[in-house]
């Protein structure tokens, strides 16, 4: 036996030395493993070390005018709302912490493939997974979070990853943001115990350019300790309202020369853009009067029509219907018109929404794929035909048990027949109106406050949210799953569609969506916990419907701002007061343009709802 | 049937793999002459060693144009004396800088000393890559009119320069067998003049080394980034080694190149 063990460990050796690899895979540099614990080094950029900078110190970085704007208007003092306080990091911005890192493989414990490379980041607590194994990026309208979703492969001694699905972070904490819609790559370089790490951020709503940087990391021998990061948001400032949303008017920045002067540069150059990272502005420098002129150009919106979105379409618009897990009970369909929510369980599927009705058949297929039983539920959370188009169809392929052979059966002879729809008075009231059909219709209503049932094993509560889009919206959560369906109060595709016709109003938006984060909870740094399922849109969770509700307040409070100081609704569209929000939301084309939006704002404005919740609750 | 135990089976074993032993023997014997018999006909009689540009990992040659994105109040202003943020300097190093006068500079003819190797790479501008022959990479910079000479073959220099002497060798990472090799260019630069590590009289001494890692990385676009990863060590004015990464995005041509002589401001 022993000679045996000898002759193999011989011929092993012998063929090593020959060139044969017995490891089972053959792509990995070996020497650019980045396993153990990394910390960046602040040689360069320290100043900007947790990544503030100076307010009004853009240099450098590529903006386009709704980046700049959007950082013009920003105000340390927003940082005080709940949901800004725990805020998580994001790629690349996240490499300029001052905390390590620790890296780790994830290998198939089989067949020792390697799977993923991940990393622990001390601040934040965030953990980012880097899938190595060639799987596919999710579809546009699954969840974004701080790390994102990121594939990697090895080119030559470089680790190359891609990553989409972010959300809404920083380029710089000085208001430099990061949309959720940037993508970015990034190349890990290893150099012994150093990494040299280069990022490209893709931006088509804040940058003009792409923005590369790099950082360098450490190893770290001596401590690798990785500590947590206790965050938990609470009142900062005593009696804040939830509608208070601080922003500085544009051209009114109090702080705007403090970083050019103190640094004795140009204002020009600190404002940031595509030129700025070229060695040609050094040429500019050298003309201070038209740099000062040019910087003037810069600090409010350029005249003309708004901006139409930049951001992907993350409905496929392909003619199916596509189905995500959301969690708990819950399931996401995507595909025709407005989200539809899906509660399975023990029970029969309640449904939120009914979309557009144009691709009905496949809705109900789809749901059949989730629960064998037929839709005991439809809720409509507003009557708009994006959510009413299929209650028909859908109710037709329904059965409501819990009626028949109630009381019901003895005054409607086709009680049971057919799921029964829930909605709002104001939702029948509308669809009747524009006599749409009676077996389209909520035959169960309610009139104020909430409509709660239990149902799948969890409680299911409809709230009622007046004169916000219209007179006719509510929010659906289910408690248990955690899960909030917003209907049309939330999109992250559009402004919101506040018909001031039927009742909408910007006081009652606000009010709603501050209703809907009254009821999230976040997991970790506002990601995860409460999930929320827009009208339009990808799933999101707190943080989404946090930025959408700061939107919304910056905007009301600059036309507010303009009605006060005499301005006609001329002049406010002309004022382009969704400058730095329109690359992500706006359009001047289809059923919802931005000029029809801020109408809507000025009109509500002018002629506030009597009915919306007060204070921006 | 009686079901085996694990006595059983331990016992077994080693009969099992005495009756494959002498199948394994031969199994393994061919290996060896088959990898052996491999082994001489990839490699056959070794030739003349490589040159460095034979050798390369990747083109670097080209115009490149810095994308100054970090640093960038130290490096597209001068920044106010006094400031070296970043910087780790020892006390002489601090003195050093807070004694900076453009103007001494000016008048001693020494408007250069911010466009030496250890911070040529940091000032905005273009660079022009070329091989000057087959073991000599040759970089120009627009900015300064400065010339780097890496040498791959050549004896060590003795005099002292803005621009030093700079060795470079491809360095290997170790990989798996079978797999493409991969590395960076390796350059570390002695021999210098004593300068500047930023405009505004950051300095570092005659015994400085520098020492640089020169990747090419490209993008799905089809963009293509060099990356230059710098170390100063300098036991005179610094308390540690002083790390920064610049980063140039490749050109089609030779737009924006503008030779510029130095400038002490």
């Amino acid at each position: 036996m022993k000679r045996f063990q000898c002759c193999f460990l011989f011929v092993g050796a012998m063929a090593w030395g020959q060139g044969l690899d017995f490891s089972g895979r053959t792509n990995l540099p070996a020497g650019i493993d980045m396993s153990g614990t990394w910390y960046p080094q602040a040689f360069q950029d320290s100043g900007l070390i947790t990544a503030s900078g100076a307010l009004v110190e853009y240099g450098g970085i590529p903006v386009n005018e709704a980046g700049r704007l959007y950082a013009l208007a920003w105000n340390a003092a927003r940082i005080q709302g709940r949901q800004h306080q725990c805020m998580g990091y994001t790629v690349p911005y996240t490499y300029n912490q001052p905390g390590n890192l620790r890296f780790w493989e994830e290998r198939d414990p089989f067949t020792q493939q390697l799977i993923a490379i991940k990393h622990y980041w001390q601040i934040s607590e965030g953990t980012r997974t880097i899938w190595m194994d060639d799987r596919p990026h999710p579809p546009a309208y699954a969840q974004h979070t701080w790390s994102g979703f990121s594939t990697g492969k090895y080119e030559g001694n470089t680790l190359t990853v891609y990553t989409t699905h972010l959300k809404r972070g920083w380029i710089r904490a000085n208001g430099l943001a990061q949309s959720d819609e940037a993508t970015v790559t990034e190349h890990f370089i290893r150099h012994g115990d150093r990494i040299t790490y280069l990022a490209i951020v893709n931006d088509p709503v804040y940058l003009a350019e792409p923005f590369s940087r790099t950082y360098t990391l450490g190893r770290n021998v001596k401590e690798p300790d990785t500590w947590l990061y206790a965050c938990d948001d609470g009142e900062q400032i005593l009696g804040r309202r939830e509608d208070q949303v601080e922003s500085y008017t544009w051209g009114r920045h109090p702080f705007l020369r403090e970083f050019a002067d103190k640094n004795k540069m140009p204002l020009l150059a600190t404002l940031g853009g595509p030129e700025t990272m070229y060695p040609e502005i050094q040429a500019k420098f050298k003309d201070p009067q038209a740099m000062e002129a040019a910087a003037k150009a810069e600090l409010t919106p350029s005249p003309g029509a708004p901006h139409a979105s930049r951001a992907a379409d993350p409905n496929p618009h392909d003619g199916e219907i596509h189905v995500l897990p959301v969690q708990g009970n819950l399931y996401m369909l995507v595909g025709d018109g407005g989200n539809i929510a899906v509660q399975i369980g023990d029970q029969a599927p309640l449904v939120v929404n009914s979309g557009a009705g144009q691709l009905t058949a496949k809705v109900i297929a789809a749901i059949r794929k989730l629960s064998e039983k037929p839709i005991q539920f439809i809720v409509n959370t507003n009557f708009g035909a994006d959510y009413t188009g299929g209650n028909v169809q859908l109710r037709a392929a329904g059965h409501d048990p819990s009626v028949e052979g109630s009381f019901f059966s003895g005054q409607f002879a086709d009680a049971g027949h057919g799921a029964t729809i829930i909605g709002h008075q104001n939702v029948q009231n509308h669809l009747l109106a524009l006599q749409k059909p009676a077996e389209g219709q909520p035959s169960d209503t309610f009139l104020e406050g909430r409509r709660r049932k239990f149902h799948n094993g969890e409680a299911v509560e409809i709230f009622y949210e007046p004169n916000a889009t219209t007179d006719s919206d509510s929010i659906v959560h289910f408690r248990r799953s955690d899960v909030i369906a917003t209907g049309d109060l939330f999109s992250t595709t559009a402004y919101p569609g506040i018909d001031v016709k039927n009742g909408g109003s910007i006081q009652g938006e606000v009010a709603a969506l501050n209703h809907i984060l009254d009821r999230t909870v976040y997991q970790h740094d506002e990601e995860g916990g409460t999930l929320i399922i827009p009208g339009h849109g990808r799933l999101c969770d707190e943080w989404e419907v946090a930025e959408y509700r700061d939107m919304l307040v910056i905007i009301r409070d600059r036309v507010q701002d303009l009605i006060q100081n005499g301005a006609t609704l001329e002049k406010v569209k002309a004022a382009r007061v969704t400058a730095d929000y329109d690359d992500r939301f706006g359009a001047n084309s289809g059923p919802w343009t931005t000029d029809m939006f801020v109408e809507a704002v000025f009109t509500s404005l002018k002629n506030p709802p009597k009915t919306a919740r007060p204070n921006g609750r | 049937m009686v079901e085996p135990t694990e006595t059983m089976k331990n016992r077994a074993m080693p009969r099992l793999l005495r009756r494959n032993a002498r199948l394994a023997l031969a199994v393994s014997l061919g290996l060896i002459a088959a990898t052996s018999a491999y082994s001489q006909g990839r490699g056959g009689p070794p030739g003349p060693p490589k040159t460095a540009k034979a050798a390369a990992l990747y083109d670097l040659t080209g115009y490149w144009v810095s994308v100054v994105t970090e640093d960038w109040r130290f490096r597209m202003v001068t920044p106010p004396k006094g400031d070296y943020t970043g910087v780790m300097l020892n006390a002489q190093g601090r003195k050093m800088a807070d004694a900076w006068d453009p103007a001494k500079d000016e008048a001693a003819g020494e408007q250069c000393k911010s466009y030496g190797a250890p911070n040529l790479m940091r000032v905005p501008g273009r660079l022009h890559i070329t091989w000057q022959d087959e073991q000599t990479l040759k970089i120009e910079a627009d900015a300064g009119q400065q010339t780097r000479v890496l040498h791959f073959a050549a004896a060590e220099e003795q005099d002292s320069s803005w621009q030093g002497f700079s060795k470079a060798l491809w360095e290997m990472v170790p990989v798996g067998r079978g797999v493409t090799p991969v590395g960076s260019l390796k350059v570390v630069t002695t021999h210098l003049k004593p300068g500047y590590l930023r405009k505004n009289g950051v300095p570092y001494s005659a015994n400085a080394t520098l020492t640089e890692y020169f990747d090419r990385v490209s993008e799905p676009n089809g963009d293509a980034y060099l990356v230059v990863s710098t170390t100063v060590e300098d036991p005179v004015y610094l308390a540690q080694p002083f790390l920064t990464a610049s980063h140039y995005r490749k050109q089609a041509d030779a737009k924006g190149w503008n030779p510029a002589p130095c400038s002490a401001r």
